[in-house]
């Protein structure tokens, strides 16, 4: 695996054509998001254009604060640019109204969080197909008994999330996020709560959703060894994009981060 | 410390406010009902001192029977006037006749229904102006026999003028009368919104009292002769069976006489505000044990800092009395627009109460304030000593909000105090009479708190029970059914208010459709008349015989038997005593005769049911000793019968009602056609002899059933009305818990927005949700209110509620709108839940 470092200074990135869209299944054009106004405002986002291919798992890195979550809640439609275009395969997500977002969030999107992802009193299984049966869609059963296997939680399926370990509940979260075949699965620090082996089981079950059946996942971490399961990993620095990594090893990560934390 | 108190208050403001409200509503309808007594109350003693103002003396019969709220007094010979005008001190000495006369309005309809609403009374018009408490406000005294005064309110509802030609029914056939003049009483366009008809006496005597006699004497004394000189000369002379009282007795007697009326009327209020406060007692308990709950934390790090059980306790109980202060005097303050409210509604129904503003009195404004704040006080008792329970250590522990621990304990708890709650319910039924209330109330109260005790062990398997149809349609019923009973205890503390509500409609829809199927019964099994004329008279008013004997002309008509109520007091005890013709009585009716005959009923006998002889030792010869208003008389047994259910326990001939009660209306009128009679044709003569009577309704039996079930209906109709109170307060109760779900998961709200839950989805699940809490509280209701009606008619049986109904479609209404009560106590609720940011549940970590 050749180590390739591209460094782009912002303003470049900014001025790149932009992408062919086919290729990329979510982008941000020129996204900004302000918190607060006048001496009190932050810019969480301040004009970052990047796209995420299609079928590969992007990692999103970036010192805290950095505008991470920020940009992945705009992406996935649960937030919304102060400036800015969102597009989600080809749709503008900032034109949509909240009915419209609420139906792209539940068809085309999946999602998994730090924590607190599942739903206490509904058991695996119903966790696993809320969305579907948020949208009255019928399960696909052998997708649905596939999908269980891979994540191997076909004996707990009838357990309340209380009841499953730290790593089970993220795999069961993961699953929920591909039930629905979505158009891209974001996941903000999925492992953070884990300890390194139940961590290194999502992180290997979500490189396998990309491998395997073609999903489209876009993460954020700050940890090098998850970033590392990554095919393509985006910088974010004080709300800009300052650099990609394509198929990272960890010391190069590293070596990254602490350049950009300086 | 205070400061504190109202800090925390402040802080849980939202929370307390369902508790405030409930405190509030029972308040206000308790104030009202406070306010409006003492002014009516007032109102009323005003207006009987300043109508008898003139009247220094009464003379009247010393002997009397009450029944249905009535003293009836034998009238005196009028020659005892000539005896009287002699005796010192007498400077002027009246008759008074008064009896029943009603209006018949320009629609031929009779204006008034003195069986449910106030009299319809015929008086003789005093001649001195000292004795006569109406004020002519146009035209003149009657005169002549075909003249009357009437009062101003009857004059504006019928729309009659001076020179106006009115029918009047009385005890003679009805007749035409002119009206000659207008009169007020004291201050009000009638007394008390009865109607008013002022004849000569002479006609008067003729057609509402009898020829040659007089209820009673008023006397005016001479100047300088007090009223106790004038009553002590006046009782030198008079004959023995009289009396005389001083006007001022009188008036005490008449005011005292309107007051157990109002207290009546209050105490059945009262009932229904302490009912709202029982039920509102479980929604303050609930609220402070929330506010609790989520103070955890806090209140334990106190405790860790060194604060004694005792000082957590009073911060809590110091809170409920500040909330109980406030709330309560709110409540009052609303009591007395109530009050206003109230009175409007007395005066749209049609009783004149007097206006002169509402009389405030600061004891019974106290009380009200005092009761609501004590319910206040005593519901924060529990979570106060819960929060005093808090050990040290819970500010350091992440703790579950429920601790539903201890249920072995709660069931032996609960299951004591149902029992105990049933016995002492079960006790009072068996008693039963006045005295019995109190148990009764006391022992469903204790029920109530027995299963609400419980009910943190029902919820979780009954609600997913009531849950499972919702789940089974989709994920927002599914989300419903678990969050529904997610919360063991705070779900049964909600649904237990609704519960007390729901428990008392239910109990008492069993208990009239129970009454109505009785009545029912009794008709379908015992009575075989073609017709049944109904004047819907009960001890006051009725038709007159001239209407049975033109019914006896009909050629169709082969019998007409008259059936009258006499007040009387059977071997001691208060009666409405019926009096019916005995030769056709066995045609019309059956009472299941075991001895003697019914055809024997003559002036000096009686027939008696089996179960009154069994009772009271009676056999077919005896004598049973019966008090009419003209005196005892010692009646022979000469029919002994079976069925108590048409008669009740004794009746007599209508020769002795004629003789002793000397009352000459029919109430109601039993028909038999001819064998071979068309029966359309029957009822069209029929009708066409009543047309003239508008009191008389003719009904054939199925039609008399709806009739005497109408009344039945009409209480029911204002008992639900009056639970409404009880039902309202547990409804803020579901929307004030439901809305402290939402706000506690805002995070799985936000979680589920962010799947993909529409926010209309969300509305939906809370309102399920809230839906559900609703349908568990109308089901414990439902179980505990059919029970406790069960008990009830049973209990009754020997008073006639035979029959036991378990009226299906109403309970089922019952049901649906508790349901619905829930989905609409949810909305707000929902409402705020949908418009959560949904970033709040990803990012608060
Ligand atoms: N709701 C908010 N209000 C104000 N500032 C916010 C809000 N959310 C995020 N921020 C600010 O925006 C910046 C980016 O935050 P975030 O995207 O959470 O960073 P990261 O996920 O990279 O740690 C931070 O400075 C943060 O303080
Ligand atoms: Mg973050």
């Amino acid at each position: 695996m050749t180590l390739t470092t591209i460094v782009r200074p912002d303003a470049d990135a900014a001025a790149a054509a932009v992408p062919a869209s086919s290729a990329e299944a979510v982008m941000a054009i020129d996204a900004r998001k302000t918190y607060g106004t006048g001496d009190a405002a932050v810019h969480a986002l301040d004009g970052v254009t990047v796209g995420f291919g299609a079928g590969a798992l992007t990692a999103i890195m970036g010192p805290s604060g950095s505008g991470k979550s920020t940009l992945l809640h705009c992406l996935a439609g649960l937030d919304t640019l102060t400036d800015g275009t969102v597009l989600l395969g080809g749709t503008d997500l900032g034109v949509l109204r909240e009915k419209e977002l609420t139906r792209v969030r539940r068809d085309r999107i999946g999602f998994v969080f730090q924590s607190f992802n599942l739903v206490p009193t509904l058991t695996a299984e119903e966790n696993i197909t809320l969305p579907l049966d948020l949208a009255r869609r019928d399960v696909d059963q052998a997708w649905f008994d596939e999908l269980v296997d891979v994540v191997g939680l076909r004996t707990r399926l009838g357990h309340r999330p209380a009841e499953l370990s730290g790593g089970q509940q993220q795999r069961v979260a993961v699953a929920r996020a591909l039930v629905s075949r979505p158009e891209v699965v974001f996941a903000d620090e999925p492992t953070g709560n884990l300890d390194s082996r139940a961590g290194a089981e999502v992180l290997a079950l979500l490189r396998r959703a990309v491998r395997e059946f073609g999903q489209t996942v876009v993460m954020v971490t700050h940890d090098a060894v998850a970033a590392s399961y990554a095919d393509r990993i985006v910088f974010l620095a004080d709300g800009r994009t300052v650099g990609e990594l394509i198929d990272p090893e960890p010391e190069a990560v590293l070596d990254q981060m602490k350049r950009i934390s300086r | 410390m205070f400061k504190t108190t109202i800090r925390n208050l402040m802080a849980h403001r939202v929370r307390l406010l369902a508790a405030a409200l409930s405190v509030v509503l029972g308040v206000a309808l308790m104030a009202g009902t406070f306010v409006l007594t003492d002014t009516v109350g007032a109102a009323f003693d005003e207006l009987y001192a300043s109508v008898g103002v003139g009247t220094d003396a009464v003379v009247r019969a010393d002997h009397a029977v009450e029944g249905q709220g009535e003293v009836q007094r034998p009238p005196v010979d009028a020659a005892l006037a000539d005896q009287l005008r002699s005796v010192p001190g007498v400077a002027r000495i009246e008759g008074t006749v008064q009896g029943y006369a009603q209006f018949v309005g320009r629609d031929g309809k009779a204006i008034g229904r003195p069986g449910q609403g106030p009299p319809t009374l015929g008086l003789n018009w005093p001649s001195d102006p000292r004795l006569n408490p109406f004020t002519l406000v146009d035209g003149r005294a009657p005169d002549a026999p075909d003249q009357m005064v009437i009062d101003r309110a009857s004059a504006r509802t019928g729309g009659f003028a001076l020179g106006d030609t009115v029918t009047v029914l009385t005890k003679d056939a009805p007749r035409s009368m002119v009206v000659v003049g207008i009169v007020t009483f004291g201050g009000a366009d009638s007394p008390l919104g009865a109607s008013i008809a002022l004849f000569t006496t002479t006609t008067a005597q003729a057609l509402v009292g009898t020829p040659g006699r007089f209820d009673g004497f008023s006397v005016v004394a001479a100047p300088g002769t007090d009223q106790e000189t004038l009553v002590a000369n006046l009782r030198r002379v008079l004959p023995p069976g009289t009396e005389a009282i001083t006007g001022a007795a009188a008036t005490a007697e008449q005011q005292a006489a309107s007051r157990k009326g109002l207290a009546f009327f209050s105490t059945f209020l009262l009932a229904f505000a302490l009912i709202a406060m029982f039920v509102g007692s479980f929604i303050i308990a609930n609220s402070f044990a929330i506010t609790v709950a989520q103070r955890t934390r806090e209140l334990g790090l106190l405790r860790a800092l060194g604060a004694g059980r005792a000082q957590v306790r009073r911060a809590v109980l110091a809170e409920a009395a500040v909330l109980g202060s406030v709330a309560s005097a709110v409540g009052v303050g609303a009591g007395i627009g109530a009050a206003l409210g109230l009175e409007a509604l007395l005066n749209a129904a049609g009783f004149e109460v007097p206006a002169r503003g509402l009389v405030l009195q600061p004891r019974s404004l106290v009380a009200a304030g005092v009761v609501g704040w004590l319910v206040t006080l005593a519901s924060a008792l529990l979570p106060a000593r819960r929060a005093g329970r808090l050990s040290p250590v819970t500010a350091l522990r992440d703790v579950d909000l429920d601790s539903t621990g201890g249920s072995r304990r709660r069931l032996v708890l609960g299951g004591a105090v149902t029992t105990i709650g049933l016995a002492v319910l079960g006790r009072g039924l068996v008693a039963g009479g006045d005295a019995a209330a109190g148990a009764v109330g006391l022992g469903a109260a204790v029920t109530f708190v027995g299963v609400a005790v419980l009910a943190p062990l029902l919820a979780p398997p009954v609600g997913r029970v009531i849950g499972a149809p919702l789940a089974a349609i989709g994920i927002t019923g599914r989300l419903a059914q678990a969050n529904g009973v997610r919360n063991p205890r705070r779900t049964a503390a909600t649904a237990s208010a609704l519960m007390v509500g729901v428990a008392l409609v239910a109990c008492i829809t069993v208990f009239a459709a129970s009454g109505k199927a009785s009545l029912d019964r009794v008709i379908d099994d015992s009575f075989r008349s073609d017709l049944v004329i109904d004047s819907g008279a009960r001890g006051f008013g009725g038709l007159s015989p001239a209407l049975a004997t033109e019914l006896a002309r009909v050629p169709e008509v082969a019998e007409v038997v008259r059936v009258r109520l006499a007040r009387a007091e059977v071997a001691g005890a208060p009666t409405m005593l019926v009096a019916l013709d005995p030769a056709g009585a066995s045609r019309v009716a059956d009472v299941g005769v075991q001895q003697g005959a019914i055809e024997a009923l003559d002036a000096h006998s009686i027939a008696v049911s089996t179960s009154a002889a069994t009772a009271k030792g009676w056999h077919l010869g005896d004598t049973v000793p019966v008090t009419f208003a003209s005196g005892r008389q010692d009646l022979r047994i000469v029919a002994v019968y079976a069925n108590r259910n048409v008669a009740g326990d004794q009746f007599i001939a209508i020769a002795a009602q004629e003789a002793y009660d000397m009352r000459l209306l029919d109430a109601q009128l039993y028909l038999r056609y001819h064998p071979g009679a068309d029966p359309a044709a029957a009822r069209r003569a029929v009708d066409a002899a009543t047309a003239a009577y508008p009191t008389a309704s003719a009904q054939d039996l199925t039609g008399f059933k709806a009739e005497r079930a109408r009344p039945i209906d009409q209480m029911l109709a204002l008992i639900y009305a009056l639970l409404l109170l009880a039902v309202l307060i547990a409804v803020i109760g579901i929307a004030n818990t439901t809305a402290l779900s939402v706000h506690e998961r805002t995070r799985e709200i936000g979680l589920l927005r962010a799947v993909g839950m529409s926010r209309r989805q969300l509305r939906a699940t809370v309102r399920k949700e809230a839906m559900i809490v609703a349908l568990f509280g109308a089901t414990l209701g439902l179980a505990v209110g059919v029970g406790f009606g069960w008990a009830l008619v049973r209990a009754l049986a020997s008073q006639g509620i035979t029959e036991l109904r378990l009226p299906m479609a109403p309970l089922a209404v019952v049901v649906v709108l508790a349901g619905l009560s829930g989905l609409v106590a949810g909305a707000g609720p929902a409402r705020r839940g949908a418009r959560l940011d949904i970033l709040r549940a990803v990012r608060s970590d």
